[in-house]
């Protein structure tokens, strides 16, 4: 068990830097996830730490030791594919024990080691069977075997669960924070789902075009995004143009929204980030919550949640969500309603631009 | 998917047409049985005396001695070379991939007579004349092909990341590439053996160039007969030969599955 660091490692093809400084140190334990759309560095980097791509620059350690240069089969790693990549001509347990056999174990320590991983992953007596004969979900909990077996001093996981049903992906999610948190193994988790990334990690660190946007908690990534990438790629904001005028924040004449965040210079054009599911639609609410009065646009039901698409003064819309069995759930097109949301939900992030 | 069954007279088409492409082999099979000492189809009366005359002549167990080892020789000699120059081929370790792989397959497309003419000259030009060597490296330059081919078909049907996966359990790259990548592209392999064996048994272009009367191979050797006047046991000699292929046919495609490979 041991941390992981990367010092300003750098990932250039030929004109094209797809990783641009990027510095990053993970706790013993901890489980963090690398959160951005496809192409923003993730995956490069999570291939850097295995050693499948070396780095153009900077430097990445495994407890302390250098590893930039090591080949992946001297740097301790268990990496979960994708495409899970089991080994198609051998066995479930041949799978399993192929890490074990090659640190020199042998005879019964091996099986106890190959049972116990086959068992962790709850396919206990599955050895005898080959990886063709497995579900999706089976093939990835021996992929996840397979990797912890040889109890690497990093775990990494590349989108693992982007294959599998969304009801199995929700089961295995839970099996997988379950492992790691029994195993107390180090973890980086690349993937482009955020609900995946808040839930399991205990950091998150965001990407966007080979930088790191932010680096935090589920929660504070959530609640207080520190660019405008984070706010627009976690939940579903709304993003409206505002102008800071008299140390107040106006969407357009009578207007005027309060909010906790710093507002840049009188005059200056911001954008503000109000999540849908931030928004309350009830006519009665908390006495500090700013109040717009709307027209409903757009109603569409999706089981749980309700969308509103609701028309606001200046030609601004905003997408609201309400709970299917809320009492905001049977408004009308073009009824009349009042928008509520707290000075804390009005978010505003990155460039603030003079006018 | 909605399966499409032939309709009857596509089925009755392809049917003549393999009675059509069978018709020689049949010929040659019953002629080896006649009585007869000239070629005759159909065969008078039903004799062995061919067979025999095969399996007592010193000259045919000579050539068919010295086309097994000439086959068995190319064919290993071809794996070796042939899959190491596909993996370094297919991974791109070379600059030029694509004009190397062609260069490597042209035997395949070069007329066999003029394969056999440059390589007469160039073992001239070296200073190497006649014997089994000579024949062996001939026979490894038109047997090279089948192997690539297959080879760099079946790597090409590996997932590169089971690679990548024995590489972060701990393996080097010699041990990924003898546990991962060889088991994985086996049955290719051997589907490319089989061709590479049969293209030697069978060369008569190229060897005959090339052979001295030492090393005369069982095609040459009936090239040569039927020359001097057909007697069955020419037939003989065939029919074995057919036995022998459709039955190492039978086990590799039991073994392997190996009409994927063709």
């Amino acid at each position: 068990m041991s941390n992981l660091s990367l010092d300003h490692v750098v990932k250039r093809y030929g004109d094209l830097t797809v990783v641009k400084d990027v510095s990053l140190g993970i706790k013993e334990g901890e489980f963090v996830s690398l959160l951005g759309p496809s192409g923003c560095g993730k995956t490069t980097i999570l291939r850097m730490v295995a050693g499948l791509i070396e780095p153009s620059g900077g430097a990445i350690r495994i407890a302390s030791t250098d590893v930039t240069r090591l080949p992946p089969n001297k740097r301790n790693i268990g990496l979960v594919f994708q495409s899970y990549a089991l080994f198609p001509h051998m066995t479930v347990f041949e799978n399993v024990a192929f890490g074990l056999r090659r640190k020199g174990e042998s005879g019964t320590t091996l099986d106890g080691r190959v049972n116990e991983a086959l068992a962790m992953v709850r396919l206990p007596g599955y050895g005898e069977r080959y990886p063709r004969q497995l579900s999706g979900g089976q093939q990835q909990r021996v992929a996840m075997a397979r990797a912890i077996a040889p109890r690497p001093s990093v775990l990494l996981f590349d989108e693992p669960l982007s294959n599998l049903d969304a009801k199995l992906r929700d089961e295995m999610q839970i099996e997988l924070k379950r492992l790691q948190r029994e195993l107390g193994i180090t973890t980086l988790f690349v993937t482009h789902d955020q609900g995946e990334a808040l839930s399991l990690s205990d950091r998150v660190c965001v990407m966007n075009d080979g930088i790191i946007q932010q680096f935090a908690a589920p929660e504070d990534v959530y609640r207080r995004p520190a660019t405008a990438f984070v706010a627009s790629f976690i939940g579903k904001p709304n993003r409206l143009k505002a102008t800071v005028r008299g140390g107040r924040l106006t969407l357009g004449e009578g207007l005027d929204l309060r909010t906790d965040s710093a507002l840049g210079a009188d005059g200056s054009a911001t954008d503000v980030f109000i999540r849908q599911e931030a928004i309350n639609l009830t006519p009665t609410g908390a006495d500090d919550a700013n109040r717009i009065p709307g027209t409903i646009a757009l109603r569409s039901f999706s089981g749980p949640q309700v969308q509103y698409v609701i028309r606001i003064a200046g030609g601004h819309e905003l997408v609201v969500e309400a709970a299917s069995s809320g009492t905001a759930s049977h408004l009308e097109h073009g009824q009349p309603v009042t928008l509520e949301v707290r000075p804390q939900d009005v978010l505003v992030l990155g460039e603030s631009v003079r006018s | 998917m909605i399966e499409q069954r032939p309709g009857l007279s596509i089925t009755t088409i392809a049917l003549l047409v393999v009675i059509f492409l069978q018709i020689p082999v049949i010929i040659v099979v019953l002629a080896s049985f006649s009585e007869t000492s000239y070629l005759t189809i159909p065969p008078q009366g039903w004799t062995l005396k061919w067979f025999e005359a095969v399996f007592t002549s010193s000259n045919y167990l000579a050539a068919i001695k010295n086309s097994l080892i000439l086959a068995v020789g190319a064919t290993v000699i071809s794996l070796v070379l042939g899959v190491a120059a596909s993996y370094a081929l297919f991974r791109k370790m070379l600059p030029g991939s694509e004009a190397l792989t062609s260069l490597l397959m042209s035997p395949l497309i070069i007329p066999s007579v003029v394969i056999g003419v440059a390589l007469l000259q160039y073992f001239t030009l070296v200073g190497l004349r006649g014997g089994f060597l000579v024949l062996l490296i001939a026979h490894v330059v038109i047997t090279v092909p089948y192997i690539v081919r297959s080879a760099l078909a079946s790597l090409s049907g590996i997932d590169l990341s089971v690679e990548e996966a024995a590489r972060c359990l701990g393996a080097n790259g010699f041990t990924t590439f003898r546990l991962m990548t060889l088991p994985l592209i086996k049955p290719g392999l051997v589907a490319g053996a089989l061709f590479s064996f049969v293209t030697s048994m069978e060369n008569v272009p190229v060897t005959i160039f090339l052979a001295g009367p030492r090393e005369t191979t069982l095609p040459i050797l009936i090239f040569t007969s039927v020359e001097m006047g057909v007697d069955p046991s020419v037939a003989a000699v065939s029919t074995i030969l057919i036995i022998a292929t459709v039955a190492v046919l039978f086990v590799a495609e039991r073994w392997t599955g190996f009409h994927r490979f063709v």
